[in-house]
């Protein structure tokens, strides 16, 4: 007669065996995605579609559909303040407590009327408010209503020279390398009627953690394209040459570009 | 009963099934890669942290960190798979595990590139496998008709060992048209347009799309169910290939040729499935099949009596 717990532990390695065999296939598979990953041309070849996603959803939403706006009961209670810590210098704090006599919004670079806003000057220009959702890469989405001018009320005002077709939004957060943020939007955002230049967030003036004194919306994106801080603005023909020359903080860490999905 | 081969699967549906089988396993580990970065979903517009309906979560209690999924207020541990995982430095925080996501490490810009190349993969692969089997009319032949949807109970019957004899004319069964049809025209729909949701800028022009899915957070929830629709369709997919006959079916998938048990001809809709088996495939194997079916049923018989052989 067999011995039953033979045939249990038989049964037994048998299922260790299936198991390692599975584990190693498995690492065999991490191990193959992680080293296509790491290859320049298998990423630039998935990198393709950016461009492709770009054209296609321009063209399949027009230049002037609005995003949804929400009442003012779907406000979110909670809304996560994502990012770069707040630039905590003492400068900041102060002109913070001090109502922002000091800072100023210096736009320069490809325009013909190079000038600073003061945050008095910015309030004096037409505003719009909108009640909108924001989207974060990471997955979560937070609704909140947002007053600012918008960026082609300021645009109009430096008068953009016919080769500029990028906005750089220079900002005063910074990574722990020291890595200051920026981020760039070609005119056609740029212009869209709901990016502004928001200075007040639920009826309140900018909370530091959101980005005080001056922060970008622009709703056909992703927030991680909205810079926080803003301290300038440069209209330029190309973003190549500036900090990683991928046109963003974070498209200079692999992120597209494009952040329209 | 006899045997006969016969060819099964056209070129461009042979080709597409395994472009698709690819795809799907790319963009269903991208997919978990990107969950990764904020594992909980959620009804609705907007994520409300305590508003969550489930949540992948690890916990830290003096030092010892342990992983939990929890869905409505209902929590089960699950260290080890969900929410920690053991790595050689001991227990990591991580929603799903580094060997189901691509890439193997934490990185959703990375996940997000591998997902959007093969998001349209999948959806141009499915477009020339949907447009050229509608035309060819191979389509249709998958798809349920309303009088094949009476014969599914009879045929979970049959598979359950319950009826003996099946409830299928013709070659496919009333079960597998409904999984095939669902699949078709309700899975990929629901998952190709919940993650065309997630995009603002296609949010910006079609203000309905998440509101159809009740918001774009509730549109994120769907995209995720839906993703395990697909895997739960692929596990009855190749376990019916498995219990069906591997060799026989694999071989059909990538020559295309298909041995069919061929029930007596005294049995009724037999010609006529004959006559269809033949319509979408090389022109000289179909112009054969076509002038046999045409004729009477003896014909037919031995027709398929010489291919066999």
């Amino acid at each position: 007669m067999k011995d039953p717990s033979s045939a249990i532990s038989r049964r037994k390695a048998l299922l260790l065996a299936l198991q390692g065999a599975g584990a190693l296939v498995m690492a065999g598979c991490e191990n193959i995605f992680n080293q296509l990953h790491g290859n320049e041309r298998v990423l630039s070849i998935l990198e393709s579609t950016e461009g492709l996603n770009r054209r296609v959803q321009r063209f399949l939403t027009g230049r002037d559909s609005l995003a949804q706006e929400f009442s003012e009961k779907e406000i979110s209670r909670y809304f996560k303040p994502n990012g770069n810590p707040p630039p905590l210098t003492n400068e900041y704090i102060q002109d913070a407590l001090n109502g922002w006599p000091i800072w100023r919004l210096e736009v320069a670079g490809l325009v013909n009327n190079p000038r600073q806003f003061s945050l008095d000057d910015l309030k004096s220009l037409p505003s719009r408010t909108q009640i909108t959702r924001h989207d974060c890469v990471e997955g979560w989405s937070a609704i909140a209503r947002w007053k600012g001018v918008p960026l082609s009320e300021v645009l109009k005002r430096v008068q953009p020279k016919a080769e500029a077709r990028y906005v750089i939004f220079l900002c005063l957060d910074s990574d722990r390398a020291g890595n200051l943020y920026y981020e760039s939007l070609d005119l056609y955002d740029a212009t869209h009627p709901q990016t502004i230049l928001a200075y007040e967030m639920n009826n309140q003036l900018l909370p530091i953690e959101h980005g005080a004194p001056l922060r970008l919306r622009v709703e056909t994106q992703l927030g991680y394209k909205m810079a926080k801080y803003i301290l300038g603005l440069e209209l330029v023909a190309s973003y190549r040459e500036i900090a990683g020359g991928k046109g963003g903080y974070w498209q200079d860490q692999g992120y597209a570009w494009y952040a329209g999905i | 009963m006899m045997k006969s081969p016969t060819y099964r699967h056209n070129r461009i549906t042979r080709l597409t099934h395994w472009i698709n089988a690819l795809a799907l396993v790319i963009l269903f580990m991208s997919g978990l890669q990107i969950f990764n970065a904020f594992p909980h979903l959620h009804w609705g517009s907007k994520a409300e942290p305590e508003e969550a309906f489930f949540s992948i979560i690890a916990t830290n209690e003096e030092g010892e960190i342990k992983g939990f999924v929890q869905i409505y207020g209902w929590s089960v541990e699950t260290t080890g798979i969900l929410g920690v995982q053991n790595t050689e430095r001991g227990p990591s925080p991580r929603a799903f595990p580094s060997w189901i996501t691509i890439p193997g490490y934490f990185w959703l810009a990375g996940g997000r590139r591998w997902h959007f190349f093969f998001a349209w993969v999948f959806v141009l692969n499915g477009l020339l496998y949907f447009v050229y089997n509608m035309a060819s009319g191979h389509l249709r032949r998958l798809l349920i008709t309303p009088k094949e949807l009476l014969r599914v109970p009879s045929m979970v019957l049959h598979y359950l060992f319950l009826r003996r004899e099946s409830p299928q004319h013709g070659e496919y069964n009333p079960l597998q048209k409904l999984a095939y049809t669902a699949v078709v025209f309700l899975l990929t729909p629901l998952i190709i347009l919940s993650g065309l949701a997630l995009s603002p800028q296609m949010d910006v022009a079609f203000n309905w799309l998440p509101a159809m899915f009740g918001g774009r957070q509730a549109a994120r929830t769907f995209h995720f169910l839906a993703t395990f629709l697909f895997l739960l369709f692929t596990f009855g997919h190749v376990l019916m290939v498995l219990a069906k006959g591997p060799i026989n079916n694999m071989r059909s998938i990538i020559t295309g040729w298909h041995t069919q048990k061929i029930p007596d001809l005294a049995e009724p809709g037999l010609s006529q499935a004959v006559v269809e088996k033949a319509t979408d495939d090389d022109r000289a194997i179909t112009e054969t099949k076509i002038r046999l079916a045409d004729g009477e049923g003896k014909q037919v018989k031995e027709g398929i009596k010489n291919e066999g052989s």
